[in-house]
């Protein structure tokens, strides 16, 4: 599996012949059956139905077994931490699009601004992800009181936050291109202790000599002492240097005495590592070395220090020292400050630390990214790596000036997440990047990397049931694919579930897919319909305005509330009919049934025979349902029957005589129906009619005779 | 990382994912349909929600209908006859698998059926073993089981020629799976058979105004037009200029980009983009991803492979994965 | 959407949970200066539910900084995800009654903080998931409705837990929001913006009837959530789709008092949250933010709390600009308000975590 590497299967990963192989483990016993069956579900996980021969004699018949392909899972970073940050990415992402589009917008009346202040807005995009991806860096410094502890072991740092923070150094961060070494030296403080694991470090090898610290007696006659100094030294970590200097034992009250000269010697390189001279703006409190800002001052203080050291170095004193292993130690110490190539191989491990000392001692004005690839060659040649670590990659594409590789490799190493985000920063203020990666391919079916970075981005996010609702701030941010994306994802998502439902709906209400919408509720409302929650199918079908299913469904009704339009059991159904009020447009066919609800109830109030008023709103509700083309032929005869009451009314005939005559030609067009071969007849016995006749004849010499 | 999510009966032969991945159908050889739920949809635990016995004959393949329709399924019989199967509650009774129809096939067996779905309607082409094919359409979007005979076809581009005597042994549809409006119908469906002419695949698309079926284009070089064709899948297409379509052959998986606009002769430009002789054997099963970026595909060598184009839009092997114990 | 921010705005704690929390309410109190409230939480990657008790601790008591974080002391562990929680006190012990998307029904108490026993569960009293529940007031007596129309009464006697069908729509009619108004008094809501009123002594179907027309067919929608006031038990108050808050007055049946959203008419009302779902309703308790001698005499509308899929908790007052207390990038699904101290909520994000509001 893509395991322990997170993202290996990307379509970016170009890929060795044959194609990797990886084991699909299963937990069947029995011989399987070549035949597997496939099917993508969820964005980009895979399930495989894997089935045993059919003889086996064995307890299941087959497995299914879901792969996820490029799961953000990779070890370093849990899968509900790697939620945590795509949830947080979120608003960042999103405002800095919008800042986008605002950007462009101005930037077609004024061209001018737009780089003097792009990269600002993208240094807040960066310290917003940034914070998400761990703590704030720990600190190497002499904040801890114990004089013998000199480095902590805090919080271990994430290989993720390291490659993001170069990123941001090299390509967002614009104030920082002056003093660019120095933050080289910051971030290997906070990182050296990731490419422990695998090599020595100067960070292991720190904190192996404080476990060891506390049985030592005499601490500068142990060599490793005066080793993990020079080697502290040599990456810059001069706080911690300094500390352990001061361990010497020459500063012990008892023997200042018959040591002077030794202290001395001791302090004055203490002294000196304390004042260098450092070209960067400001360090935190208590940390050690003196800033400048402008290059001519540093150049300036620096030949002044080198001097010091110098001076120091061809000292008298040194004679008169007779501790060899101080001597010795120090002399070092000072050779390393002096940048003698020798010296700082030997203290440092791997070939970044030894690539730092050089900017520190050997090069210090080195300033941007002048020959810092060929120098990283160079250490990598006197340090080979054994096997290679998930941030060489990144680090040697930005020394490169290699963007398409700095992609390729934070999409190889850190995922899908890591490239869609990392896009910001690679592109901020550089027309290069931006043409490169913006730039719409063909062979990608005309889209930029930009794009196609997200797009993948995004199907990683919809391959879960948690996170599938944030992938749409991404399509949208994709102008050529995105909602070709979307509308299949929105598609995919399970209708029996209101909340969820309800929740895709608001996407699609959101993003203005009308059609998608409509689909989803036809779905649901077909679904809640054939599951015996017919209110609900009926509702979503009103929603979704499909007349269709609706006219469908009223058939089917008539069938059931035909049953039953005479008796009581006609109530149960009032609930449901009680939903086509508000949207009688969408009603279709059902429209009959709350017309016939409405005189259902007229009949109701007229109760004992007395209600002139009722009865006349009766009438006129019967009329109208008569006339109704929606009415159901096969309802005339029991709404007559209904309507007896209102046909033998005793004050005074209610319907006219052009009313009558209506109802019996409908009478009339009833009979004749029955003659024809397809009639479906009504549950009703002739004595109805019989009456529903006589009445109307009664009503009709009645209302002649009144007219 | 791979998961368990379920385990299957004994006797299983096929199984079909609905259009969520919150349902399984499982056929087996005793003629069962199985249905496997999960609770909740954020969850991937599987259970069975029911079993039905549909035949006494074994299902040999089992086919979800679209979700605007309910939730139904076509199950393919070993002795080539099929039926549609319907999950329903029926006057407030609890819910349960109905037979909607059961399609009797006289001389001839049904290798594969696929749906699709149209604004208006839904249609069902089922291949046969003659080497015809057979579209069907829903009358009533409500009721499974008023279907229409719309056309009855040879997958040939010649319609003359009819080929009487053929004998295949499998067959493979793919509908175009997109549903916007104002789209024709059309799909790809190539044979295996004992006769090159119906072998190659075939797009065809429903001629609205004529009401109906049309090839449009061939999915086979000249000289490859009479190669056994064992799988063919349409990709989604989610906005690149140019269909997707993924074709397995004797020769191996080759990869088609189709123009969807027709030049003089009404034909679709067509262009074989790769050709992969990686699986061993016949590849029985092809699935394109939700993006149309990746094609995972089996067959007999009983590995699954994934496919992908770089960035010069080469398309490679990216991964095989295994069974293992 | 025109809101007014409050003078001094909140304060909010957002605490990760890294589950997705399926419901939130507070714990009714325990001890006198323990605060609890209780979650229920959906571990997607090992696919289990939880309900658990977690105590509301200040970290560092003496420091300046208030920050808060949740610790969880007892857990119960439900058969399926839980679809609706409710917290009632009953004998100074706290209840809290549980529903699930498989349809069953369980009412636990809380000994003490750190145990959650389950006194007895009706399993299966719906088709499908359960819609909602309510816990009668200081009572252990629950009203359960799903969407497959069937209204159960639960309730926890001494020989366990039983349950009773009140009505079967049969499907016809869907419920998704159901709450007692008196011991023999409850309100339900559905589909349509339709409300019915219940009353347990005359089974057979509900005694009034509320259907909204007042949409006119542009924004029909469903009622998420219903709170009735107890010194107002005549008016139901509903939340629902489409950024809709109304109130329903048994005494002037046809129409009703719209709070937020649909547009009514030619007078033009105030929306919180245009068109998006509100989720959840209650009366604000917290009467410092108004003056409460409005309200006590008067038929005015009682300040209104709500959450939406669009993200926003917010109080709303009949004819006033609403008042935001939190805009989220993500849906807020639930909040409760403490009753002991109103001024306090809990609310549930989408993006699995949990937010705890202290308003000044």
């Amino acid at each position: 599996m893509p395991e322990p590497d997170g993202g290996e299967l990307g379509p970016l990963s170009s890929s060795p012949t044959p194609p990797p192989s990886y084991p699909l483990r299963h937990s069947l016993r029995s011989p399987l059956s070549p035949r597997v069956s496939l099917c993508w579900c969820r964005g980009n996980s895979l399930r495989v139905s894997l089935f045993s021969q059919p003889a086996s004699e064995v307890e299941f018949g087959g497995e299914v077994v879901e792969l996820k392909l490029n799961d953000g899972g990779d070890g370093e970073i849990s899968n509900a931490q790697w939620r945590r940050i795509a949830y947080g990415s979120v608003s960042p992402f999103a405002m800095l699009q919008s800042r986008r589009n605002s950007f462009s917008s101005l930037s077609k009346i004024n061209s001018s601004p737009y780089h003097l202040e792009w990269w600002e807005y993208v240094m807040e995009y960066s310290k917003d992800i940034n914070s998400l991806l761990g703590n704030p860096k720990s600190s190497k410094n002499s904040l801890i009181e114990d004089p013998k502890t000199f480095v902590q072991k805090s919080e271990e740092p994430t290989c993720l936050k390291a490659a993001w923070e170069l990123m941001e150094m090299f390509y967002a961060d614009k104030l920082s291109q002056p003093w660019l070494p120095e933050r080289l030296v910051d971030w290997l403080a906070d990182y050296d202790s990731l490419f422990a694991r695998a090599y020595g470090t100067v960070y292991s090898k720190l904190l192996n000599f404080q476990n060891e610290l506390i049985n030592l007696q005499v601490i500068e006659d142990d060599p490793r002492y005066w080793e993990v100094i020079a080697s502290a030294l040599a990456v810059g970590w001069l706080e911690i240097v300094v500390k352990l200097l001061r361990l010497h034992g020459s500063y012990q009250l008892d023997q200042l005495s018959n040591r002077e000269t030794e202290n001395g010697l001791v302090e004055a390189v203490a002294v000196l590592i304390s004042k260098m001279p450092r070209m960067r703006p400001e360090l935190e409190p208590r940390r050690l070395g003196e800033c400048y800002k402008a290059k001519p001052d540093f150049i300036k203080a620096w030949e002044k220090w080198r001097g010091q050291i110098n001076k120091l170095d061809c000292s008298a004193f040194w004679i008169q020292c007779h501790h060899v292993q101080t001597r010795e130690g120090l002399r070092n110490l000072l050779q390393i400050m002096l940048g003698n190539m020798s010296s700082l191989s030997a203290a440092t491990s791997h070939w970044l630390e030894l690539y730092i000392s050089h900017f520190l001692y050997v090069r210090p004005f080195t300033a941007g990214l002048e020959s810092m690839y060929s120098l990283a060659q160079r250490c990598i040649q006197l340090k080979p790596m054994s096997n290679s670590h998930k941030l060489m990659g990144v680090m040697i594409g930005i020394l490169g000036e290699n963007t398409e590789v700095v992609l390729a490799e934070s999409s190889k190493e850190f995922g899908p997440w890591m490239a869609a985000h990392a896009i910001e920063l690679l592109t901020a203020g550089s027309d290069e990047a931006e043409a490169l990666l913006r730039e719409e391919r063909y062979s990608l079916g005309e889209i930029s990397l930009e794009e196609l970075h997200r797009l993948v981005y995004a199907q990683v996010l919809s391959s879960h049931a948690l996170s599938w609702q944030i992938a749409p701030v991404y399509l949208s941010s994709c102008l050529k694919q995105g909602m070709g994306l979307l509308e299949i994802l929105l598609y995919r998502q399970p209708v029996p579930h209101k909340e969820l439902l309800l929740k895709n709906l608001e996407i699609c209400r959101l993003y203005e897919l009308d059609d998608i919408s409509s689909n989803i509720m036809k779905m649901a409302g077909v679904h809640h319909w054939k599951h015996g929650r017919k209110g609900s199918g009926v509702y979503w079908l009103q929603q979704a305005q499909d007349e269709f299913r609706l006219n469908k469904i009223a058939q089917l009704l008539f069938g059931s509330v035909g049953k039953s339009i005479s008796d009581e059991s006609f109530k149960q159904w009032e609930g449901l009919i009680e939903l086509l009020h508000s949207e009688s447009k969408a009603a279709g066919g059902l429209e009959f049934l709350l017309k016939y609800r409405d005189f259902k109830r007229l009949l109701q109030q007229i109760g004992d025979g007395k209600n002139d008023v009722a009865a006349q709103q009766a009438v006129e509700s019967l009329m109208l349902l008569m006339k109704n083309p929606s009415t159901p032929q096969r309802f005339w005869l029991p709404l007559l029957n209904d309507s007896l009451k209102l046909l033998n009314w005793q004050d005074r005939p209610l319907l006219n005589v052009s009313q009558t005559n209506l109802l019996l030609n409908k009478l009339q067009e009833l009979s004749i129906a029955r003659l024809r071969p397809h009639f479906v007849k009504p549950d009703f016995p002739m004595e109805a009619l019989n009456s529903v006749r006589l009445s109307l004849a009664t009503n009709l010499g009645r209302a002649i005779l009144e007219e | 990382m791979e998961k368990s999510v379920l385990k299957l009966d004994k006797g299983t032969t096929c199984t079909a994912w609905n259009y969520c991945g919150q349902r399984l159908a499982a056929g087996s050889v005793d003629g069962t349909l199985s249905v496997f739920d999960s609770p909740d949809p954020a969850s991937s635990s599987f259970s069975r929600s029911s079993s039905v016995k549909v035949r006494e004959v074994g299902i040999s393949k089992v086919v979800w209908v679209p979700p605007e329709y309910g939730d139904a399924v076509a199950c393919i019989f070993e002795d080539g006859n099929f039926s549609i199967w319907e999950e329903v509650a029926e006057d407030s009774l609890s819910v349960q698998w109905k037979l909607c129809e059961f399609f009797k096939s006289s001389s001839s067996k049904v290798l594969d059926i696929q749906f699709g779905v149209s604004p208006t309607s839904l249609k069902m082409v089922a291949g046969y073993s003659d080497g015809s094919l057979k579209v069907f359409e829903l009358t009533n979007p409500l009721e499974l089981k008023n279907w229409q005979l719309q056309a009855e076809f040879q997958n040939v581009i010649d319609s003359v020629s009819t080929f009487g005597k053929a004998s295949c042994l499998s067959a493979s549809i793919s509908w175009n799976p997109v549903r916007g409006e104002g789209q024709e119908s059309s799909f790809v469906m190539g044979f295996n058979s004992d006769t090159p002419q119906l072998n190659s695949s075939k797009v065809w698309e429903f001629d609205e105004a004529h009401q109906r079926w049309l090839p449009v284009a061939e999915l086979a070089l000249t000289e490859d037009r009479g190669d056994r064709v064992y799988s063919v899948a349409w990709a989604p297409n989610i906005g690149r200029p140019w269909e997707l379509i993924a074709v397995a052959t004797e020769k191996g998986i080759t990869i088609w980009h189709l123009n969807l606009s027709p030049d003089a002769d009404g034909r679709l430009p067509v262009e074989r983009v790769a050709l992969h002789s990686g699986q061993e054997g016949e590849v029985w099963q092809m699935e394109w991803d939700m993006s149309g970026m990746t094609l995972a595909t089996t067959g007999s060598d009983g590995a699954v492979k994934l496919w992908q184009s770089n960035l010069n839009g080469v398309w490679q092997g990216q991964a095989t994965f295994l069974p293992t114990c | 959407m025109a809101v007014t921010q409050l003078p001094r705005p909140p304060e909010v704690y957002k605490l990760p949970q890294y589950k997705y929390v399926d419901a939130v309410r507070w714990l009714p109190p325990i001890s006198a200066l323990d605060r609890h409230a209780v979650l229920a939480l959906f571990d997607s990657d090992g696919g289990s539910s939880t309900v658990e008790i977690h105590s509301l601790l200040n970290p560092n008591p003496d420091a300046s900084s208030t920050a808060k974080s949740l610790t969880t002391l007892a857990a119960w562990t439900p058969p399926s995800r839980v679809s609706s929680l409710k917290t009632t006190n009953l004998g100074h012990r706290p209840f809290i009654a549980v529903s699930t998307v498989d349809g069953s029904v369980h009412v636990l108490a809380a000994q003490n903080a750190h145990s959650l026993v389950e006194m007895g569960a009706a399993p299966r009293v719906h088709a499908g998931p359960v819609s909602c529940i309510d816990l009668v007031e200081g009572g252990a007596e629950c009203v359960s409705v799903g969407e497959d129309g069937r209204v159960n009464l639960v309730s926890l006697g001494d020989s366990g837990v039983s349950s009773f069908r009140f009505f079967d729509s049969n499907g016809l009619v869907s419920y998704s929001a159901a709450r007692w108004a008196s011991p023999n008094e409850f309100a339900t809501g559905g589909l349509g913006f339709g409300l019915q009123w219940w009353d347990r002594r005359k089974p057979g179907g509900p005694v009034s009837q509320f259907k909204c027309n007042w949409t006119q067919g542009r924004a029909s929608g469903i009622v998420h959530s219903i709170d009735i006031h107890p010194s107002r038990k005549h008016t139901c108050l509903a939340g629902g789709s489409s950024g809709t808050i109304f109130a329903w007055d048994l005494r002037w049946q046809q129409q009703p008092i719209i709070l937020s959203g649909v547009v009514m008419g030619d007078g033009s009302k105030h929306s919180v949250s245009d068109s998006s779902e509100v989720w959840e309703v209650q009366y604000d308790r917290d009467v410092k933010s108004s003056n409460a001698s409005n309200f006590s005499s008067s038929s005015r509308m009682l300040p209104v709390m709500m959450c939406s899929e669009d993200g926003i908790l917010a109080v709303v007052e009949e004819d006033e600009e609403p008042v935001e207390l939190l805009a989220e990038p993500c849906a807020i699904n639930s909040f409760d308000i403490d009753k002991q101290n109103p001024s306090d909520v809990i609310c549930s994000l989408e993006w699995e975590s949990v937010a705890i509001l202290t308003r000044p």
